[in-house]
């Protein structure tokens, strides 16, 4: 019987922005005027917080995320899901980053992905900043803050598709854990 | 930062290992090195067989998979360790990298992992092959990302194998860390 869900809740949402206030973002991020954005041409736009490049592997899983079309990039119409998307985790980091320090670090961390509803043990987290923290400051920027959660989401969702009965415990063999994992890590 | 403190006169050194050369001169004065001084250490002591850096994120896997104290560094031992098992896969690879490249191809990624001894379906070899290879091909870094993953994998999957059949039961926090860790 399942008590409290394990999973975690989406983040918190925002009013749709103007069309026309959108329409001029959308101009400036295109530089080509293809009337798509590519994985460039967002990575440029988008800022980490420093003055290193937006890591390059998020910026395709937010393509990715939001490319009906196989496109490797997103037009206008997918765009406004882009900008709502990277708004909401902007939300979401500063809510975190108390000391306004421009990064999370692993207490801050512990604190937003317990508020997602994940439990995960203290020694866990140094391995989370270990393996996401790309600056090497033993905390996250907002690119790799993000890239930390949505692969904690891939995960979620792939463990989800096993747990028929959702009572937070899969039953795999051997060969369906190894496709599970290497699909997503 | 290289160490000089070690006694090296000619036939008094306590460690003659060679590979411990290698090693500290790297690690320095705490005798541990992380995942960036293994790349250096990995590639000065030609484990690639070329002079290409070897993969950053693949040393953090490695460390990883030997860091019993959580520490995400590695001692000596442990290097040792890391040393003959990556030798080990070298001799994998260079056995099928069969024009010398420096590559395997995809379909002998799946053979070397077969004969290794992992079983795998279809299925799961080619979501492997998938996930290693540029352009159909796999250098050999990529090649030890995979091994390191396949075995750390298999050791957590055995150990919550407990009627040994083949199957094991996760609960989703605990799926959650293992993986993430690997």
């Amino acid at each position: 019987m399942a008590c409290h869900s394990p999973y975690r809740a989406a983040p918190h949402m925002n009013a749709p922005p103007d069309q026309g206030f959108l329409w001029n973002i959308f101009q400036r991020v295109d530089k080509d005027r293809s009337g798509v954005i590519s994985d460039s041409e967002l990575q440029q736009a988008l800022s980490n917080g420093t003055w290193t490049p937006f890591n390059p592997v998020t910026v395709r899983s937010i393509v990715s995320m939001f490319d009906r079309e196989n496109k490797g990039g997103v037009n206008f119409n997918e765009f406004a899901g882009v900008w709502k998307y990277i708004t909401d985790w902007q939300n979401i980091f500063r809510t975190y980053d108390r000391d306004n320090s421009g990064f999370i670090d692993r207490n801050e961390l512990k604190q937003a992905l317990t508020g997602f509803g994940y439990r995960l043990s203290d020694q866990f987290y140094i391995t989370l900043i270990e393996k996401f923290d790309r600056q090497r400051k033993g905390q996250v920027a907002f690119d790799d803050f993000i890239q930390c959660c949505i692969v904690l989401q891939r995960l979620t969702d792939v463990f989800r598709r096993y747990d028929t009965d959702q009572d937070g415990w899969i039953q795999v063999s051997y060969e369906q854990y190894l496709s599970m994992v290497f699909n997503v890590v | 930062m290289a160490f000089s403190g070690y006694g090296a006169g000619p036939g008094g050194a306590p460690q003659q290992d060679p590979l411990f050369g290698y090693f500290s001169a790297i690690a320095g004065q705490d005798g541990h090195i992380s995942a960036d001084e293994l790349q250096r250490c990995l590639t000065q002591a030609g484990i690639t067989g070329s002079y290409q850096p070897f993969n950053l994120e693949t040393c953090r896997l490695m460390i990883n998979m030997l860091d019993r104290d959580m520490s995400c560094t590695m001692g000596f031992q442990e290097f040792k360790e890391l040393w003959q098992v990556l030798n080990g896969w070298r001799g994998t690879f260079v056995s099928y990298d069969r024009d010398g490249s420096g590559t395997i191809e995809g379909q002998e990624l799946e053979h070397a992992i077969t004969s290794m001894g992992y079983h795998l379906s279809p299925q799961a070899k080619n979501c492997i092959m998938k996930r290693y290879s540029t352009n159909g091909r796999i250098r050999f870094d990529d090649f030890v990302s995979c091994c390191v993953r396949l075995r750390a994998l298999t050791d957590q999957f055995r150990r919550r194998d407990t009627t040994q059949t083949g199957n094991a039961s996760f609960h989703y926090d605990d799926f959650i860390q293992v993986t993430m860790s690997i």
